[in-house]
């Protein structure tokens, strides 16, 4: 465990230094948890103005009291699960980074003649990817609770977050969703030597995230806490798969035998 | 301290190394010479612990490779063939490190640090970014990577190479003082002169083990000795003479010199002695010349090739 610390703060220096990771998330959480949110229940009214909202209420809730309430409430269930895409894209975006540099720089031989373990490798670059992507979500979804609640609050009077879907998916779906991307980025990042490919990998598995979100909007079904209870528990039993194969691929003859590296 | 016994590692259908055996003891220079492609690096990665053999067994300061993997590799300090070092952060960073993974005080790792940055001349350019640095002081940096924990057992893969004449002349110096600090080196070089010059023995390996000697050895287990007979004119008037001579072989001729093996030369020097005055030659000197390392290494590649 002492070794993978020195790992995670040589390489959290490393990513706090990295410009470029810091300036997507930036992007990322200003339109996510500020821009979105306050645009989409500000102009609220106007959404509902529209008639094919208004059909869309009355097909998905029924006739109900507070039509502005239920579509903020219907907007609120989108953008938790559109936050995902935050730790999705800041795991992806530093694990491979980890792993590239090693190959970029051909520290990995030096490193592994040292007394440190694979699994202490293993992990360091895991904390290295996975703690930042925590934190940075977790300020996200503080930011976009305070951003919700002063827009509602000037609509409708009223604070709608914190509530229990909003601790499921900050406190149990991102962290889950962060590890497993840290996992397979890594995986990936094993038999690649560009850090493109390797970390495009973070979106391509963010899509069925987009597919739930348009099979609420088609009206198919809508998020329910038993929903990402069930979300949550399915994730966390890919967590052990993706898991064995990345300490697989972390093992020490893998590591010089069969990565690709760079020429 | 180090013992090899019938080691192989095979890459699917590649053996890389076949069934070599060796040992080095406490303090020994071993220096270990092969072509390119002839198991050296594979070697050094199987005694360091970073690939396992595919049979055979390694025992390290008493533990066996399989078992004993961390142990051996907080005794050991390897300086790979490219130096392996991270660029974006400072020489120094780049020292701390990788010490840090080692059990020895930060006290102990600092003055560690300074005594090697200071020794190869980088002291001055600790906080610059390894990045910054020239291919000769990467490899410096590497090389103090390699010793900073102060290591039993040194692993180095060429370690004068991208260095200018003073720096390899350094290095040299420096690697031959460590036998008095007891330090076991692992020398794999292709520069004969210098595997030569450092080791007390030297392993000639192309896939399997060719030969294992001191250079003493190898020079007098050659079957042909070479000698150099110096004339008073030109030796080229004496050239039918001494291909006459059966017991003589690859005759060379420069000016008055004439360069030439012979078999058995403690009964045949005098008989030719004998042959080429009784014949008119006027001999100034008759040497032997030992043969140097590059000739011995290449005679027995060469054999080995034709096998």
């Amino acid at each position: 465990m002492k070794k993978a610390a020195i790992i995670f703060k040589k390489e959290i220096k490393e990513v706090i230094k990295n410009k470029n990771i810091w300036l997507s998330t930036l992007i990322i959480i200003t339109i996510f948890s500020i821009v979105m949110p306050a645009g989409l229940i500000l102009g609220s009214e106007s959404i509902l103005d529209d008639e094919d909202t208004a059909n869309f209420i009355n097909k998905a809730f029924g006739i109900v009291d507070e039509p502005l309430k239920v579509l903020i409430g219907f907007i609120l269930k989108q953008l938790l699960l559109l936050l995902l895409f935050i730790p999705a894209m800041v795991s992806s975006l530093i694990a491979p980074s980890s792993v590239i540099m090693e190959k970029e720089n051909n520290t990995l031989e030096p490193l592994l003649a040292t007394p440190i373990g694979a699994s202490e490798l293993l992990l360091g670059k895991t904390l290295t990817a996975i703690i930042p992507s925590l934190v940075i979500t977790t300020i996200s979804f503080i930011i976009l609770t305070v951003v919700v609640d002063i827009t509602a609050f000037i609509k409708l009077g009223y604070l709608p977050l914190p509530n229990l879907e909003w601790v499921i998916v900050a406190f149990i779906l991102s962290p889950i969703l962060s590890f497993i991307i840290t996992m397979i980025s890594i995986i990936v990042s094993s038999r690649s030597t560009d850090i493109r490919s390797a970390q495009g990998i973070g979106s391509t598995i963010i899509l069925p995230i987009y597919l739930i979100i348009g099979l609420q909007l088609a009206g198919f079904f809508l998020l329910s806490i038993t929903y990402l209870l069930v979300g949550c528990l399915v994730l966390l039993a890919v967590c052990p798969f993706v898991l064995k194969i990345a300490v697989k691929v972390f093992d020490r003859e893998n590591i010089i035998t069969k990565w690709k590296m760079k020429a | 301290m180090i013992k090899v016994k019938n080691l192989t590692r095979k890459f699917e259908d590649i053996t890389a190394v076949e069934n070599i055996s060796f040992d080095i003891g406490e303090s020994e220079i071993f220096g270990f010479l092969g072509p390119n492609g002839a198991g050296k690096t594979t070697t050094i990665r199987m005694l360091s612990t970073i690939i396992s053999p595919t049979s055979g067994s390694i025992n390290i300061d008493n533990r066996d490779t399989k078992s004993g993997g961390e142990h051996i590799r907080s005794i050991i300090g390897l300086l790979t063939e490219s130096p392996g070092l991270y660029e974006k952060i400072s020489a120094y960073a780049n020292l701390d490190y990788f010490s840090s993974f080692y059990d020895i005080t930060p006290e102990r790792r600092r003055k560690n640090i300074e005594k090697y940055l200071k020794m190869f001349g980088l002291w001055e350019r600790k906080d610059d970014l390894a990045g910054t640095y020239s291919k000769g002081m990467k490899q410096k940096l590497a090389l103090s990577r390699a010793l900073v924990h102060e290591p039993k057992i040194l692993f180095l893969d060429e370690p004068t190479a991208g260095l200018d004449p003073e720096s390899a002349y350094m290095v040299r110096n420096f690697i031959e003082s460590l036998k008095k600090e007891k330090t076991t080196v692992f020398l794999c070089t292709h520069n004969l002169e210098e595997a030569s010059n450092l080791s007390d023995r030297v392993c000639i390996i192309k896939r399997k083990i060719i030969r294992i000697a001191t250079l003493d050895e190898l020079q007098n287990s050659s079957e042909n000795k070479i000698v150099e007979i110096i004339f008073k004119d030109k030796a080229e008037k004496y050239i039918k003479l001494l291909e006459e001579i059966n017991e003589l072989k690859d005759i060379k001729i420069d000016d008055n010199k004439a360069t030439v093996a012979i078999e058995k030369p403690e009964t045949s020097n005098p008989e030719i002695i004998k042959k080429l005055t009784v014949n008119g030659a006027q001999i100034l000197y008759f040497n032997e010349v030992k043969a140097t390392l590059e000739e011995i290494y290449l005679g027995l590649i060469k054999d080995e090739e034709a096998k």
